[in-house]
C-alpha cells in the first residue's frame, strides 16, 4: 500500500505557490497536514503528478482577530485550536469541536484548511463552520475572494475551488454572549467517521438560528427557515419547542429515504438543540472528549 | 533485469534529526516517514499496521509531538526533529511507562507497543488529571488486538498518579508554533523540489519505468441485458422544450455524451452502440472508465435505455450502469418532463469502501449537471463548463498524461 | 550469575514477562524487520472480481522479467487441504490462479522490484482480461439447486454435509418449543501485524530459508514441501516475533509458496509484507455462521432437546491445514456446550462461496455455537417466563457428573459449571441490576443483563484429529531442554508464541522442576532447524502440550543431574533428592551450575557409568487422555442501550473462569482481557459485508471497526481452579476462551434491555444501525397493531 510516484515541492511563500499551482502540468494536489490525503495516496486512490506542500508558508500558519472575526490560516491544526494556541471568539466551541476530531496524533498535523478543502461530509469542520457562519478566503494568482463555507462545500468531497485557486484562511465570526451553540456528532466509536452531526447556532433574543445537519454523505444540509423546527418561532424556550417531526420532514424533503438514518439524524439534532439550551461548559474542553 | 526497467531515481535529498542525530539521506517523495525510518535508517521499531492513519502502530514524535509516520510524506518532515521508540531508551517518562507496562502486562505480541508508548507518553505529559475515561479516549488512536487495553490503561493511570504525587507539572504546548508538527516554515523550495514526470521522450529522466502506463488497454466488458444494478436513484427534471424535441436529442448520442460530464466518445457511435470513456472524480479520487454502451430506444413511448460497462486502465475497478429515460409532456405547454432512472454497480478497489453514499452523491450531481447541460443544449447554448465537478484543465491533463507517459516509455526503450 | 532462587517464579507465579523489554524498546524482530542484502519486494496482482474466467493477463514488455504468472509456476502443486470425513469435496487452491478466480484478492501475478512501491507500480501496469461469472455470495442461496458453482465439477457448492442425531425424536412432545434463526457476521482476525514472508537461499546449508509470520512453522514446512516438491531437509522455516495471530497465521499461504518459488527462481532474497487492504479484502476470513435452531423444553426450563441446521460460509477454498469443514462439522459436536440434555439433532453444511477462505479464529466454532445456544436459551427463558439463569441452572452439567461424556461423546474432564454461574450472578449482583432496570434511566437508555456460559475443549490431540483426517494430526508434543555449561537452561519447542508470553511461562514450568531462574532460561522456538516437530500454536494447546513436554524434559534432566550430583557428593542417588536447583545429599549439596560445569568442563570428575546423554534431553508428552481439557467460564454483562442511536455502553462485565491450574495468572488474565476485547468486536463492531457480486465492502479500518480502548471495559475476573485430572500440573488450555462468550453475553444483555420494546437481535455484530432498525421496526409493528 504505497503511493504512486509523485513529484513533491514545498514553496516557501504564497506567491511562489500560486504561480506553481497555476503553471504546473499534470494533476496537482495541494497538501497541508496530509491526514486525509495521506491515506488516499497510500491506497492509490489519488495519484497526483505533483504534490504541493503548503505548510512552509508563514501566512498560512497565522491566527488573528479582525474586529469580530477570528481569522485562521489554512494550516492551523486541530490541535492548535484544541490547545488554545489560537484566540477564541466562540466561548470554547471551536476547541470542543477540535478536541473530538479523530485522534491526537492526527490532530497534531491535520489542518482546518485541509479538512475544509477535502470536504468529507463526515468531517467536523464542514458542518460546524457552516453553522457558525464562517467564510473561507480563497486566493489565486489573479486575486482573492471570499465565500461562505456553505457555498464553498458543494458536495461530498467537492468544493468550489477554481483552477489555480486555493484556500488560504478561514474567517469565523464571534459567537456573541447570549447565542446558544450546540454541536453533537454520532460515531460508532471514538475517532471514527461521524454517522450523524447536528450543529445549531441559535439567537433566542432575535429569533434567528442556523441549523445544520451533517454527515449525510453530501454537502451539509442547512435548514432553510429554521423556525419551522421550533413550531414557527424561536425564543428562549427553543429546546422545548423542537419538533422532531418537522426535522424528519426536512430530511425527507432532502431525499433521505432510509428511516433509520433519518431517525438517527433527528435524534442527534435534537441533542444538539438540547445541548445549546444548557449553559456552555465553563472549564476548558476535555481533550479527546468524544 | 533489463536495463530499461531499472527504476528512475527521483529521490530527493532530505535532512532531518532522528533520535538526536542529524541525518541526511535521499528518499523518493512518495515515501512516507515510517518507510524512511524503517527502510533507509533501519529503525524498525516504528511499525506499520494499517498505513491509513487509524491503528497508530507507526506513531512517532515529530518535534516532540505524536504524529502518524505513515501519513507524513518524507519531504514534509524536512528539517524536523523525529523521535522513534529507539530514541526513547533513556527517556525518563518512557522508562516509567515501560516499568508500568511490564508490571501490568500491557503488551502481548508487542507490535502496537512502540506506537502505544509514544501516545501514552504524550498523554502522561499533557493530561496530568486524566481519569480512566479520558485515558481511554486519549489512547483511542492506538489499536491493540491482544491485551484488551486493561494493562495499558492501568499502566498509564499508574504513571499519571505517580507523577501527580510527585508534583510534576504538565507540559502546556503553549510555546509551539501554529501548523502541523514537523513542518518547518519556509523550508527552501529547491531542497524539496523533485522533478515531475518527464514530459518528453528526450527529457532528462530516461527510464520512467514506474510511470509506465499499461500498454494494453483493458478489454471492453460485456454488457449483460439482464443487468441488475446494486445502486439506483431516480431523477426528474423539466425542460422548456417540447417532448419530441427532447426525445430527439436523446437519440443524438454525441449530443448526449457532450451533456454528460466527463464523458468522451472514442469512436463513431452507431445508433445502437457507442464506445467511449467516462471520467469521474470524487474529490481527489479520479477514475476513468473506458468501455461501451448499448442504446435502446422506444420511439412510440418516447423512452429508452442506455446500458454501459467500463473499466479502468488495468481492469481493476469496473462499473456497469444503465440510464432509463422517459420523456413526457411537462405541466406547462411546450415543456417536457424527463424521468431518469439511474442504476449502477461498481467493482474492484473503488467498490471496496464502506461509504457508497459518496458515490451516490457524485452520481446525483452528475445527473443534475446532465439535466442542466441538456437544457442548455436544447436552448442552443454551448454546454456550460461543469462548475466544481470537472475542471476542464484537469480533465485534459488526465487524458493527456497517460499518453505522454506512454510516449515517454516508448522513447526510452530506443537504443 | 547468582543461583539464588526466588521461589516465586514457578507454576502459579504472577510473573511479569521477560520478553517485554525488547518489545518495548522497538527491538522486537518481526518478519518485516529482517534486513538481507539484495532483498527485493513483491507486490501481487490480485483479482478485483469474486468469480471470473481468466482470459488473459497482459504484462508490459518492460516488466517481463519482473512479473510471474501461473504460466511460470509449472512445477508447483496447488494447495490441497483434504479432510478424510466421508463426502468431503476437494478444492485445489492454485498458488497463482490459472483459469479461473474464485474470490476477490486471489493471486494472479507476482511483481518483483527493489521496493514495494515500485512493485506496486508494476502491478498497476498489468492489464487483466477477466470474464466475470455470477458470484456465489450467500451461503444459503449457494445450497439451492441452480446456484452458480464455485467449483463446477462438484455439481453443488457443499464441501461437506454432516448429520448427528441422538435420540432426537424423543424431544418432540416437549411443551415448549422455540425456534430462532441466528447468525454471525463474517470477520477478519486483524492482528495489528499482517502476514509477511521473506525468503532467502542459504547456500552453505543448501536450504531455502523461509521467514514467515506463522503460528506453525513445521506445518508450513510440510505444506511447502508438498507444493514445491522439495525435500523437507532443504527447507527451513523461521517464524520470528509474531505480531498477533489468533488463527490468522495458522495457515500455509499461497504467498509463502510464491515467495519460496521466486527466491529459487531469482536467487536473491525476496519479501512480501501483507498490507491492511490485502488483509481485509483478499486473505482469510472467519466466523460467518447461520443457524436455524429449535429448543425443546419443559415448562421449568429443563431442556428436552436441541435441533439445529447450521451452515458455515467456508469461502472459496479449503485452507491448509485446517480444511474447509473443520468449523461446520465442529458445530455439530460442540453445540450442546456445557449443557446436559437427552435428545439432539444437528445437520451442518460447509458451503463454498466466492469469498476468502475461512480459518479458525480464536474460539473457532465455539463463538458461533455459544451465540446460538445462549440466545436460544434466553428465548426459552422468555417463553417459560423464567429468568435466564434459571434455565441455565436447570441444564448445566453438574460437578457430581464429572468427568462427563456428553451427548456428542465429548469428555468433560472436570469442573463445577453451576458454581461458575452462581459466582458470576453474585458478582454482577443480579438483584441490583433488575432494580435499576425497573427504576429506569434518566437519560432514556435501557439497562440489560446478559449471560453466557461455555466450555472449551482445548489441546485436543490424536484421537480427535485423526478423525478429521486433515493434513495435520497432533501426536506427542516434544520439547528439548539443555543445561548450558554455566548452569543456564535452554528450552526448545516446535510451537510458537504470537504474543502469549511462552518465553516466560515455559521458563516458569522449567523453574518449577529444575529451579533455574526464569531470567537464566531461554526459549528457542519458531525455527524448524532448531526445534522439535510440532503442529504449532492453535487450539489453546501450547501450555498443556509444550508445557507438559518441557516438564517431562526437565524431569529427565533433573534425574540425570541427580545422578551426577550424587556422584559428586559421593552419595547413593537414592539417598539424594533434587530440590530447588540443587542436589541435596545426606551430607551436603551441589548446585545445578556445578553439575553442569562438571559434565561439560570437567568430565574427568564424572562416574564411569554416567548417562552418556548428558544434560541435554528431548522428551515427548501427551496428556493421559488426549480428548482435550475443558476449561469453562460464565460471563455476565450489564449494558445500557440507547434505543434511538443504538449505542451500547458496557457498564459492567464479570467473568468467572476455570482454567485449571494457572501457570501465570498475570498472563492468563491478559488472555482473557484480550479475548474479551475481540469478543466485543465480534458482538458489536466487526463485519466484512459483501455485495451481491462478492465484493468485500470493508477495505480499511475506517470500514472494519476494531474496538479501541474506549469501547472495551475492564472486566472483573474470578478464577476457579479445578485441575484437569489428565495433564501436567492440571493445566487447561485457556487462550481462546475470552473470545467465546462475549458476543452471546452482550447480545443477550441488549435483548434484555430492549425486550419491553419487542426487540430481539439475533445477528452479530449487533451494530448500532441494526439496533435502531429493530427498534423502529418494533415501534412500527406496535403502531400497526394498535391501529388494527
Amino acid at each position: 500500500m504505497k503511493p504512486a510516484r509523485f513529484a513533491y515541492e514545498r514553496p516557501a511563500d504564497l506567491s511562489a505557490l500560486l504561480d506553481r499551482l497555476a503553471s504546473a502540468e499534470g494533476s496537482v494536489k495541494l497538501m497541508a497536514g496530509g491526514q486525509s490525503l495521506g491515506p488516499m495516496l497510500n491506497l492509490r486512490l489519488v495519484e497526483p503528478d505533483l504534490v504541493l506542500d503548503i505548510t512552509g508558508i508563514p501566512e498560512l500558519r497565522r491566527a488573528a482577530i479582525e474586529g469580530d472575526t477570528l481569522v485562521l490560516g489554512a494550516c492551523v491544526t486541530h490541535a492548535d485550536i484544541e490547545d488554545g494556541r489560537v484566540p477564541d471568539l466562540t466561548g470554547g466551541a471551536l476547541a470542543r469541536v477540535a478536541a473530538a476530531i479523530a485522534y491526537r496524533p492526527v490532530r497534531n498535523r491535520g489542518t482546518l484548511g485541509g479538512s475544509l478543502v477535502h470536504a468529507d461530509p463526515a468531517a467536523d469542520w464542514v458542518t460546524s463552520l457552516i453553522a457558525l457562519g464562517a467564510e473561507v478566503e480563497l486566493a489565486a494568482r489573479t486575486g482573492r475572494r471570499r465565500l461562505p463555507v456553505d457555498a464553498f462545500v458543494t458536495g461530498a468531497l467537492d468544493v468550489a475551488l477554481a483552477p489555480g485557486e486555493m484556500l488560504v484562511s478561514v474567517r469565523i465570526p464571534a459567537l456573541p454572549p447570549g447565542t446558544a451553540w450546540g454541536y453533537v456528532k454520532h460515531c460508532a466509536k471514538i475517532g471514527e467517521f461521524a454517522h450523524a452531526i447536528g450543529a445549531v447556532r441559535i439567537e433566542p433574543a432575535t429569533g434567528r438560528a442556523r441549523v445544520v445537519i451533517g454527515a449525510i454523505e453530501r454537502a451539509p444540509l442547512v435548514v432553510a427557515e429554521a423556525a419551522r423546527l421550533f413550531g414557527g418561532r424561536i425564543g428562549p424556550d427553543f429546546a422545548e419547542r423542537f419538533d422532531r417531526a418537522a426535522a424528519d420532514g426536512v430530511l425527507r424533503e432532502a431525499g433521505m429515504t432510509d428511516a433509520v438514518d433519518r431517525h438517527v439524524h433527528v435524534t442527534i439534532l435534537a441533542r444538539a438543540v438540547a445541548q445549546a439550551a444548557r449553559p456552555a461548559p465553563s472549564t476548558r474542553p476535555v481533550s479527546e472528549a468524544a | 533485469m533489463s536495463t530499461n526497467a531499472a527504476p528512475r531515481d527521483d529521490r530527493m535529498p532530505l535532512a532531518l534529526t532522528v533520535n538526536g542525530r542529524a541525518v541526511t539521506l535521499r528518499a523518493e517523495p512518495r515515501m512516507h516517514l515510517a518507510d524512511v525510518l524503517r527502510e533507509e535508517l533501519d529503525l524498525t521499531g516504528t511499525h506499520l499496521g494499517c498505513e491509513h492513519g487509524i491503528c497508530g502502530a507507526c506513531t512517532v514524535l515529530l518535534d516532540g509531538e505524536p504524529a502518524r509516520a505513515c501519513l507524513t510524506v518524507s519531504g514534509a518532515c524536512a528539517g524536523a526533529d523525529v523521535t522513534t521508540i529507539e530514541g526513547l531508551d533513556d527517556d525518563p517518562i518512557a522508562g516509567e511507562l515501560r516499568a508500568a507496562f511490564n508490571r501490568e502486562h500491557a503488551l502481548q505480541c508487542g507490535y502496537c507497543t512502540p506506537g502505544m508508548l509514544v501516545a501514552a507518553r504524550d498523554l502522561v505529559l499533557r493530561l496530568p488529571d486524566a481519569d480512566e475515561r479520558r485515558i481511554r479516549a486519549g489512547l483511542s488512536g492506538n489499536l491493540c488486538r491482544c491485551t484488551g487495553y486493561v494493562g495499558i490503561v492501568r499502566a498509564v493511570r499508574g504513571v499519571i498518579a505517580d507523577r501527580r504525587a510527585r508534583g510534576i507539572a504538565p507540559t502546556t504546548g503553549a510555546q509551539r508554533g501554529l501548523g502541523p508538527v514537523g513542518a518547518r516554515l519556509g523550508t527552501p523550495a529547491e531542497a524539496a523540489r523533485t522533478p515531475l514526470r518527464p514530459v518528453t521522450a528526450t527529457g532528462t529522466n530516461p527510464a520512467p519505468e514506474a510511470a509506465a502506463a499499461p500498454e494494453t488497454a483493458a478489454p471492453a466488458l460485456e454488457i449483460a441485458d439482464d443487468f441488475v444494478p446494486a445502486h439506483r436513484f431516480d431523477q426528474a427534471f423539466t425542460v422548456a422544450h417540447p417532448p419530441d424535441a427532447v426525445f430527439a436529442l436523446f437519440g443524438d448520442v454525441e449530443a448526449v455524451a457532450t451533456c454528460l460530464p466527463g464523458a468522451v466518445l472514442t469512436g463513431r457511435p452507431s445508433p445502437e452502440m457507442v464506445e467511449g470513456a467516462l471520467q469521474v472524480r470524487i474529490g481527489p479520487i479520479a477514475a476513468r472508465f473506458r468501455g461501451r454502451a448499448r442504446i435502446f430506444r422506444d420511439a412510440p413511448a418516447r423512452s429508452g435505455r442506455i446500458l454501459g460497462a467500463g473499466s479502468d486502465a488495468g481492469g481493476r475497478s469496473a462499473t456497469q450502469g444503465e440510464i432509463r429515460y422517459r420523456v413526457g409532456p411537462g405541466e406547462a405547454p411546450g415543456t417536457a418532463k424527463v424521468d431518469l432512472a439511474v442504476g449502477y454497480t461498481l467493482k474492484g478497489p473503488l467498490a471496496q469502501f464502506g461509504r457508497p453514499g459518496l458515490v451516490r452523491d457524485l452520481a446525483g450531481r452528475l445527473g443534475a449537471e446532465f439535466a442542466a447541460n441538456l437544457e442548455a443544449r436544447l436552448s442552443g447554448a454551448p454546454a456550460p463548463p461543469a462548475a466544481g465537478l470537472n475542471p476542464l484543465r484537469w480533465l485534459l491533463a488526465a487524458l493527456v498524461a497517460p499518453l505522454r507517459r506512454r510516449l515517454a516509455a516508448r522513447g526510452a526503450r530506443r537504443p | 550469575m547468582s543461583d539464588a532462587i526466588p521461589l516465586t517464579e514457578g507454576v502459579g507465579a504472577r510473573l511479569p514477562r521477560k520478553e517485554d523489554d525488547r518489545l518495548m524498546r522497538g527491538r522486537g524482530q518481526y518478519v518485516g524487520d529482517l534486513r538481507l542484502p539484495g532483498l527485493q519486494d513483491v507486490a501481487f496482482v490480485r483479482s478485483p472480481l469474486a468469480h471470473a474466467r481468466i482470459r488473459a493477463i497482459h504484462v508490459p514488455d518492460a516488466y517481463r522479467d519482473r512479473v510471474f504468472t501461473a504460466a511460470d509456476l509449472t512445477d508447483v502443486q496447488p494447495i490441497r487441504a483434504v479432510s478424510g470425513l466421508p463426502g468431503f469435496k476437494v478444492s485445489e487452491q492454485p498458488v497463482l490462479a490459472r483459469d479461473k478466480v474464485r474470490q476477490v484478492g486471489e493471486l494472479l501475478a507476482i511483481c518483483l522490484a527493489p521496493t514495494r512501491a515500485q512493485a506496486e507500480d508494476i502491478a498497476a501496469a498489468i492489464v487483466l482480461d477477466l470474464e466475470e461469472l455470477p458470484a456465489v455470495h450467500c451461503m444459503l442461496a449457494a445450497r439451492e439447486p441452480g446456484s452458480a458453482l464455485v467449483h463446477e465439477h462438484w455439481g453443488d457448492n457443499v464441501f461437506l454435509e454432516t448429520l448427528v442425531d441422538v435420540n432426537f425424536s424423543a424431544a418432540l412432545d416437549a411443551p415448549i418449543k422455540v425456534s430462532r434463526t441466528i447468525s454471525t457476521g463474517r470477520q477478519c482476525m486483524a492482528p495489528i501485524e499482517g502476514r509477511g514472508t521473506v525468503v532467502h537461499l542459504d547456500h552453505r546449508m543448501d536450504q531455502l530459508v523461509v521467514h514467515t509470520a506463522s503460528q506453525m512453522p513445521h506445518i508450513v514446512r510440510n505444506g511447502l514441501s508438498e507444493c514445491l516438491g522439495i525435500e523437507q531437509g532443504r527447507l527451513r522455516i523461521v517464524s520470528p516475533d509474531v505480531g498477533g495471530g489468533f488463527g490468522y497465521k495458522a495457515i500455509l499461504l499461497p504467498e509463502d509458496v510464491c515467495l519460496a518459488w521466486l527466491a529459487l527462481r531469482v536467487g536473491h532474497p525476496v519479501r512480501w509484507l501483507e498490507d491492511r487492504r490485502e488483509h481485509l479484502t483478499a486473505n482469510a476470513n472467519c466466523r460467518e455462521h447461520h443457524y436455524r435452531i429449535t429448543a425443546y423444553a419443559e415448562r421449568d426450563g429443563t431442556l428436552r432437546g436441541i435441533d439445529c441446521e447450521a451452515t458455515v460460509d467456508s469461502g472459496a477454498y479449503s485452507a491448509y491445514p485446517f480444511s474447509a469443514c473443520l468449523e461446520a462439522a465442529q458445530v455439530a459436536s460442540i453445540l450442546p456446550g456445557p449443557y446436559d440434555f437427552p435428545a439432539y439433532r444437528c445437520r451442518t453444511w460447509s458451503v463454498a462461496t466466492n469469498k476468502c477462505p475461512i480459518l479458525p479464529y480464536r474460539g473457532v466454532a465455539r463463538t458461533g455455537v455459544c451465540f446460538a445456544m445462549e440466545l436460544i436459551l434466553d428465548a426459552v427463558a422468555a417463553e417459560a417466563g423464567l429468568e435466564p439463569w434459571t434455565v441455565r441452572e436447570r441444564n448445566l452439567v453438574r460437578p457430581d457428573q464429572m468427568p462427563f461424556d456428553n451427548i456428542t461423546a465429548k469428555h468433560f474432564d472436570s469442573g463445577d459449571y453451576p458454581q461458575a454461574l452462581a459466582r458470576v450472578l453474585k458478582a454482577i449482583d443480579v438483584d441490583a441490576v433488575r432494580k435499576r432496570q425497573q427504576a429506569g434511566e434518566a437519560d432514556g437508555r435501557r439497562i440489560g443483563l446478559g449471560l453466557s456460559i461455555y466450555c472449551e475443549q482445548a489441546a485436543h490431540g490424536t484421537s480427535v484429529y485423526s478423525g478429521w483426517g486433515i493434513p495435520m494430526v497432533p501426536g506427542h508434543e516434544q520439547a528439548g531442554a539443555r543445561l548450558t555449561p554455566d548452569g543456564g537452561l535452554e528450552l526448545r519447542i516446535g510451537a510458537h508464541s504470537h504474543g502469549q508470553g511462552l518465553e516466560t511461562t515455559l521458563a516458569q514450568v522449567a523453574h518449577e522442576i529444575l529451579g533455574v531462574p526464569v531470567a537464566r532460561t531461554r526459549l528457542v522456538h519458531g525455527d524448524t532447524a532448531m526445534t522439535p516437530y510440532s503442529t504449532g500454536s492453535w487450539g489453546s494447546r501450547v501450555m498443556v502440550m509444550a508445557g507438559g513436554a518441557v516438564a517431562a524434559a526437565c524431569r529427565e534432566l533433573a534425574d540425570r543431574a541427580l545422578r551426577i550430583g550424587a556422584h559428586l557428593l559421593q552419595a547413593d542417588p537414592a539417598a539424594c533428592r533434587f530440590e530447588a536447583g540443587r542436589v541435596v545429599g545426606p551430607s551436603g549439596d551441589v548446585t545445578l551450575a556445578q553439575i553442569a560445569h562438571t559434565w561439560y568442563r570437567r568430565p574427568q570428575d564424572l562416574a564411569l557409568d554416567v548417562n552418556p546423554g548428558g544434560l541435554e534431553v528431548t522428551a515427548g508428552y501427551k496428556p493421559q487422555r488426549d480428548s482435550g481439557t475443558f476449561s469453562y467460564a460464565a460471563h455476565a454483562a450489564v449494558v445500557a442501550v440507547d434505543p434511538d442511536l443504538g449505542a451500547v455502553e458496557i457498564l459492567d462485565y464479570c467473568i468467572v473462569e476455570d482454567g485449571g491450574t494457572l501457570v501465570n495468572p498475570l498472563v492468563v488474565d491478559g488472555q482473557i482481557y484480550g479475548g474479551l476485547a475481540q469478543g466485543i468486536g465480534t458482538a458489536l463492531y466487526e463485519e466484512v459485508r459483501f455485495d451481491a457480486r462478492g465484493q468485500p465492502l470493508a477495505s480499511t479500518f475506517a470500514d472494519y471497526l476494531l474496538p479501541g480502548p474506549a469501547e472495551v471495559p475492564e472486566p472483573r475476573i474470578d478464577h476457579m481452579a479445578t485441575p484437569s485430572p489428565y495433564t501436567q500440573f492440571g493445566v487447561k488450555g485457556i487462550g481462546e476462551g475470552g473470545a467465546i462468550a462475549p458476543p452471546a453475553a452482550l447480545a443477550n444483555a441488549i435483548n434484555d434491555a430492549l425486550r419491553p420494546l419487542g426487540v430481539a437481535l439475533l445477528h452479530s455484530p449487533v451494530s448500532q444501525h441494526r439496533i435502531v432498525a429493530a427498534v423502529l421496526a418494533a415501534r412500527d409493528a406496535a403502531t400497526a397493531r394498535e391501529a388494527a
